[in-house]
């Protein structure tokens, strides 16, 4: 613009706006959302009162964007994954891709849209280049994927009848309340002193308090925190928004013991209470898509009496036991699947890669091999069973060879 | 740069001093008001008259031309090699390659996922990397100083320039893709990917908002290559390092280990533009998207002008 041969000086002076535009974009980038954390200030509640707040929350529409981040500590299985799709597009093995679904949907990052109002709701998965959607009404519901242009179109029966299978169930709850009050000899506790009751247990274990307000998603919230107090379990903290207003959770996460930053958060990043365009609800399956039809059996009244009354007399019995068993309580609890359960998923020809992703996952150990997080162990031993659990791998050990 | 002066010899002395006092008079002037020629009313008269001028040099010349030529080869060959050997297998390759025999207007989007990696910015170093230095390399950009034009003007007109070709660069692969589509496979109604069906005339409103999404995203990549620009008499040095940023960024995007930079890096949402393709679109990444690259172009803009006005022009 003007004299350049001007003298050091003023040339210096001419860089200076190249270098204060960066920094102050900086410090507007850092500041600005530390400040408006720092403003939030509701009136102060109870854990208990906040619980119930929450569950007083009447919120039946909304929409907003959710984001879900997963810092478990698990190796980018991006690689892996190209390998297990490959083969399972040719329509040999869908176990494959149901297990890489799985797997991107634990350690990847995910943003989604939701949407609800009164009788419908839809999730969005917004999917770089691709989309996968949940469209569930009262009549049935929609699973679409963008990707595999597939769509599955859960149904319930059409002579299900719902109201009348309410309605007996609901007689049967006034019922068995009846009868308990009548043995109890005192009227059942309210909704409020359950909840008392329910803090009184969970303080044995856990620590429940209300956290700092903050700001989620553009709403005022309170946080409402748990902290184990059973030092077995790698579960540091888990941490609750709720919105001061409505009640709403607006965003929950989980830490690991001795970390800071959380292992997995799912979390809005902007939320309405308007109720969505109905427009957004609807669906019909694309021309040239895959569709899957799938029917939910429901029960009918007579079945459900059946049952009942096959309960009351213990005729039952004979199905086959749960192949689950749960070692020990609370946090520190330890699952185990039976060989037959563990080895359900991966059938036919994905299994040999879904053995070999398994092996590229996890390390050995003695007895197995162990599939290890910041928050969760999995421990596949020899003998074909599965123990994990939000615990240390020396105690999934020592589940394992309790037998 | 001004110390090197006087190493220069006599011609480089004499050339820089003529080619930069007429500059300060124009600065002067403009800052005056109005000159006194006719010719130049306003600033932004002079602006668009230069820009005009620049627009025509920069689409009359062979090379923007080939590369334009180069850019329509992509959907044309996705097209006819689609055409000849069938469909794909569904989740192979590029997205939507699937979709093209089902719908020939996938062409188009199915062409600007290939190219936004590398030959988009390719073309984008070239224009942009070669707007300062290739008119020094020529001895042109002190006549273009010469002429009553600031050194920040000539800049702006340079970056638009830069931007017009981002636009025709992106509008040339979509509107190629489609017409081949359209001519090759059947057509009708855009499956979007939330999987409603839309009309084919929403749809190809659609895929030129993916356009314009694609050319904002360009816009901070050209802001680099502006200020790449600035910074040497090569224009070929230039055009390679905007290229290389380009790619490095991309890699860096690509590189879990550095999360922490991933929100700063401008190739962050380009592939973000599908998008637009959902319903209802969502538009969310447009916005991030265009701050982003706004950020980019001011970083970038205020470096190049900080170190355009204090360069010492001597070709």
């Amino acid at each position: 613009m003007s004299v350049p041969s001007a003298g050091p000086s003023r040339k210096a002076v001419r860089w200076i706006p190249a270098v204060a535009v960066p920094i102050a974009i900086a410090v507007g980038v850092v500041v600005v959302p530390m400040q408006a954390n720092a403003a939030v200030d509701l009136p102060d509640l109870t854990p208990k009162q906040l619980l119930e707040f929450a569950a007083a929350s009447d919120v039946t529409t909304l929409s907003g964007t959710i984001e879900q981040t997963s810092e478990l500590g698990l190796p980018d299985l991006s690689a892996l994954k190209g390998d297990l799709a490959a083969p399972s597009t040719g329509g040999a093995g869908s176990a494959g891709a149901g297990l890489d679904d799985l797997l991107s949907l634990i350690t990847t990052d995910h943003t989604a849209k939701v949407y609800v109002d009164g009788s419908n709701a839809r999730l969005q998965v917004l999917d770089r280049l691709a989309e996968r959607d949940v469209y569930a009404s009262a009549s049935g519901a929609w699973i679409y994927d963008s990707s595999a242009q597939a769509a599955t179109h859960v149904v319930l029966p059409p002579d299900a009848d719902l109201d009348a299978l309410a309605t007996a169930m609901q007689g049967e709850a006034d019922a068995a309340k009846a009868r308990l009050e009548a043995e109890l000899g005192a009227a059942l506790p309210t909704p409020e002193a359950m909840l008392d009751q329910a803090l009184a247990r969970l303080g044995d274990s856990t620590d429940v308090s209300v956290g700092t307000d903050s700001r989620v998603a553009g709403r005022d919230a309170y946080e409402l925190v748990l902290e184990p107090g059973d030092p077995d379990t790698l579960v540091g903290e888990v941490s609750i928004a709720i919105d001061g207003e409505n009640g709403v959770p607006l965003a929950a996460s989980v830490t690991a013991r001795g970390a800071s930053e959380p292992a997995f958060s799912v979390a809005f990043t902007d939320i309405g209470y308007t109720a969505p365009d109905a427009s957004v609800f609807a669906f019909t399956p694309p021309e040239g898509t895959d569709v899957t039809e799938q029917v939910i059996p429901v029960p009918t009244v007579a079945e459900l009496e059946q049952w009942q009354a096959e309960g009351a007399t213990g005729a039952a019995t004979d199905h086959p036991a749960p192949p689950v068993t749960v070692h020990g309580e609370g946090w520190s609890a330890v699952v185990e699947l039976e060989p037959a359960a563990a080895q359900g998923a991966p059938t036919g020809g994905a299994g040999a890669e879904a053995s070999a992703m398994l092996d590229a996952i996890t390390q050995p150990v003695a007895g197995g091999r162990l599939l290890s997080t910041s928050l969760v162990n999995v421990l596949f031993t020899d003998d074909g069973r599965v123990f994990a659990g939000a615990v240390s791998a020396d105690r999934l050990a020592a589940a394992a060879s309790e037998r | 740069m001004s110390s090197s002066e006087g190493e220069r010899g006599p011609e480089g002395l004499e050339t820089s001093s003529s080619a930069t006092r007429p500059a300060v008079s124009s600065a002067t002037r403009s800052a005056d008001g109005p000159g006194p020629q006719a010719a130049r009313p306003s600033k932004l008269g002079g602006i668009l008259s230069l820009l005009a001028s620049e627009l025509r040099t920069l689409f009359r010349r062979r090379r923007t031309w080939a590369m334009l030529g180069a850019l329509a080869l992509i959907p044309i060959l996705i097209a006819v090699a689609i055409r000849i050997a069938g469909d794909s297998p569904s989740g192979r390759g590029p997205a939507f390659l699937d979709r093209i025999t089902q719908n020939g207007l996938f062409v188009g989007v199915t062409a600007i996922i290939v190219a936004i990696p590398l030959f988009l910015p390719l073309t984008i170093g070239v224009v942009a990397g070669d707007s300062i230095a290739g008119e020094a390399s020529h001895g042109t950009l002190r006549y273009l100083l010469i002429a009553p034009a600031g050194r920040i003007r000539l800049l702006v007109v340079k970056y638009l320039a830069a931007a017009a070709f981002c636009a025709a660069a992106t509008l040339t692969v979509v509107v190629v893709g489609t017409l081949i589509g359209w001519a090759l496979f059947p057509i009708g109604p855009v499956t979007l990917l939330s999987g409603t069906e839309v009309s084919v005339g929403e749809g190809l409103l659609r895929f030129l908002m993916i356009a314009a999404y694609v050319t904002v995203s360009l816009l901070g990549l050209s802001a680099i290559g502006l200020f790449l620009s600035t910074l040497t008499t090569v224009p070929v040095g230039s055009m390679a390092a905007t290229a290389i940023v380009a790619v490095v960024a991309q890699i860096l995007g690509a590189l879990p280990q550095l999360e922490w930079l991933h929100p700063w890096l401008f190739t962050r949402y380009w592939l973000d533009f599908a998008d637009l393709l959902r319903e209802p679109p969502v538009w969310d990444s447009f916005a991030d998207n265009a701050v982003l690259q706004a950020g980019y172009i001011v970083v970038f803009g205020l470096l190049a002008a900080a170190r355009f006005v204090t360069k010492d022009v001597l070709s």
